[in-house]
């Protein structure tokens, strides 16, 4: 490895494990994200993705391996590193009875900044819910929201756990906006997914992860033209649109949130 | 610190926009108040009177006792001044030594300065007791003499005592149902999570959550107080100052109980029947709605060890009695021994994170 691309890793996961009782939930796995992508970690329901995360954002202790994150030991030095990362839950609450405005101010003051809570919003494209409280939005809304609180520290590195999930084809697409147009920012973003064409539309490198161990990663397409390569064919013959695409066309693209 | 001031701010904005909140810890206790501001447990319409007889004549209080309008009490001349004092009687009839009915028939009354109507009414009915034995006696009327002294009494009435006793139950209400509420809430919905991954000291949270409380409990106080001068007739002789150190010690002993049933429940429907365990039988044993005096001997001395009990006690003391710090000593070493205990007990039990 040169000394350029070393510059060019901002997260490096090196035998990352964790242990709950009987179970090896997350089983000895090494990963580096570079600068500005979209590092995606995909998987079904209970293979470690949220663990991972949850190791790397400080939440849960490290069993074994090592992070490092632009720099600095998350183990070793876990205040810094929440200095540097912006998180988005699973379950992205926020206090009731606060606005948004209130709550993207209070979330700058942790970290000791003083936040324009409009530009914030402008971000995510919540401007005209300002003065709305976390409570009173619809799901897309809320995803958007607890991005734009993401935000508050400017942070080097943005973590998204399953962002889209649960969210209905016009909020998904219309995140992804959001996510690619942050990312064309200058923020590198890691995301959690079990949708495999959420992952295919926005991310530059992907792991497949299952049981605790990543068994692949690569660049999506890379990884569809190795299947293809090993003589991988579809039963059915590849259709020109699927239900989605129906789907899509028949109701539109615009949200459908209020 | 700027951040712990913002965090407070924030902590109050939330408070006061939660319309239940302010509800439960306000409206509901001064409405209860209110209802028993139309209890009177010295019944309506009869004449307290305390009988000092002195004489050997019985016939006097034979008619007296006859009369439905009354109730006598026949003790010594002390005891029934004390009672008359206190605000226990409404009148006393002092019946001499050498009282003979419709002979010497000089007797004496005390009248509470505060029950008119009711010392009129049973100089009325002394007096006409009297020229009733006169009359049976000779047949003729002679005017009997009554010598009458006015008393300033001190007349508590029930609202004096359940008052202290309402204040002290809401800050026990609001300290274990608010915190243990809002805390298992906020762990439940990842709110409290959020918090870790930023780089705040989570105990600052925790320490703007608690000064809010605290702040709402001050105004609890004030509330009640101002509105028992104002509105219940309250014989308030006591310091506010006072009320508001004796309440806030109270109030860390409930919200350490609070925090620490936030840490035992998992979820939220195992928060109320924990709180309620906790706090009805204190809300019914710890002399605030009836006097512990009335419990049996060893419920007496149980109930005595309670932390409401020690509260209540030490703001009606200070209340009605006008009490000093120093008098309420042993309610506010009672309460800092608990406030030890719980304090302890929360910081033991309390999770960030509901376990998955």
């Amino acid at each position: 490895m040169n000394i350029e691309m070393m510059s060019d890793v901002v997260l490096d996961v090196q035998n990352l494990s964790k242990r709950y009782g009987q179970l090896l939930a997350v089983n000895g796995i090494s990963f580096s994200v570079r600068r500005q992508e979209i590092y995606g970690i995909l998987g079904p329901n209970g293979a470690g993705k949220t663990t991972t995360l949850e190791m790397i954002e400080t939440l849960r202790p490290i069993d074994s391996g090592t992070v490092i994150l632009d720099g600095i030991d998350v183990r070793k030095e876990p205040k810094k590193v929440k200095r540097l990362i912006g998180v988005q839950l699973q379950s992205s609450a926020f206090f009731d009875k606060l606005t948004l405005v209130e709550l993207l101010s209070l979330f700058g003051e942790m970290y000791g900044r003083r936040v324009d809570p409009l530009l914030l919003l402008d971000e995510v494209e919540l401007r005209d819910k300002a003065s709305s409280q976390a409570a009173q939005l619809s799901g897309g809304q809320k995803q958007r929201f607890s991005i734009a609180a993401a935000l508050v520290n400017d942070p080097v590195v943005l973590f998204l756990d399953e962002p889209t999930t649960g969210l209905d084809p016009q909020a998904r697409r219309h995140l992804w906006g959001v996510i690619k147009r942050i990312r064309s920012e200058g923020k590198t973003i890691v995301l959690t997914t079990h949708y495999m064409e959420e992952a295919e539309e926005l991310c530059d490198r992907v792991a497949i992860m299952d049981h605790g161990k990543i068994i692949t990663q690569s660049a999506p397409q890379l990884l569809i033209d190795d299947l293809i390569s090993d003589g991988f064919k579809k039963e059915r013959v590849e259709r020109l649109a699927n239900l989605e695409d129906v789907f899509l066309s028949l109701t539109g693209h615009s949200l459908r949130e209020e | 610190m700027r951040l712990k001031w913002k965090l407070t701010v924030a902590s109050v904005k939330m408070f006061v926009r939660q319309k239940e909140a302010i509800l439960w810890s306000i409206l509901l206790p001064l409405f209860m108040v209110f209802l028993f501001s139309f209890v009177n447990f010295d019944g309506l319409g009869t004449v307290t009177v305390g009988v000092v007889n002195l004489s050997r004549d019985s016939s006097l209080v034979g008619i007296l006792r006859s009369v439905k309008t009354l109730r006598l009490h026949e003790g010594t001349l002390e005891a029934e001044m004390k009672s008359l004092r206190e605000g226990d009687r409404s009148m006393i009839l002092l019946i001499p030594e050498m009282y003979e009915p419709g002979v010497r028939d000089s007797v004496a009354t005390f009248l509470n300065a505060e029950r008119a109507q009711e010392t009129q009414l049973g100089t009325l009915i002394v007096r006409r007791a009297l020229d009733d034995l006169a009359f049976r006696r000779h047949g003729e009327f002679l005017p009997p003499t009554v010598q009458t002294e006015i008393v300033n009494s001190r007349n508590l009435t029930y609202i004096d005592f359940v008052l202290p006793g309402i204040l002290s139950m809401s800050i026990m209400q609001s300290g274990v149902f608010g915190v243990a509420f809002s805390f298992v809430n906020l762990k439940k919905r990842g709110i409290l999570r959020r918090l870790l991954v930023t780089p705040i000291n989570p105990n600052d949270f925790i320490f703007a959550q608690v000064l809010t409380r605290l702040m709402v409990l001050m105004m609890q106080v004030a509330i009640m107080v101002g509105a028992g001068l104002l509105v219940f007739d309250l014989h308030f002789v006591g310091s506010i100052a006072n009320m508001f150190i004796v309440g806030l010690l109270g109030g860390v002993v409930f919200l350490a109980i609070g925090f620490t049933l936030s840490g035992l429940a998992k979820s939220d429907d195992q928060v109320a029947p924990l709180a309620n365990v906790i706090t009805l039988p204190m809300m019914l044993l710890s002399g605030i709605f009836f006097s512990r005096a009335t419990l049996p001997g060893f419920a007496n001395v149980i109930t005595g060890f309670f932390p409401l009990t020690y509260l209540a006690d030490g703001m009606r003391s200070i209340a009605i009695d006008g009490a000093s710090l120093a008098e309420i000593m042993p309610q506010l070493v009672g309460l800092a021994v608990w406030g030890v205990i719980t304090v302890t007990l929360a910081v033991k039990s309390f999770r960030w994170e509901s376990e998955a």
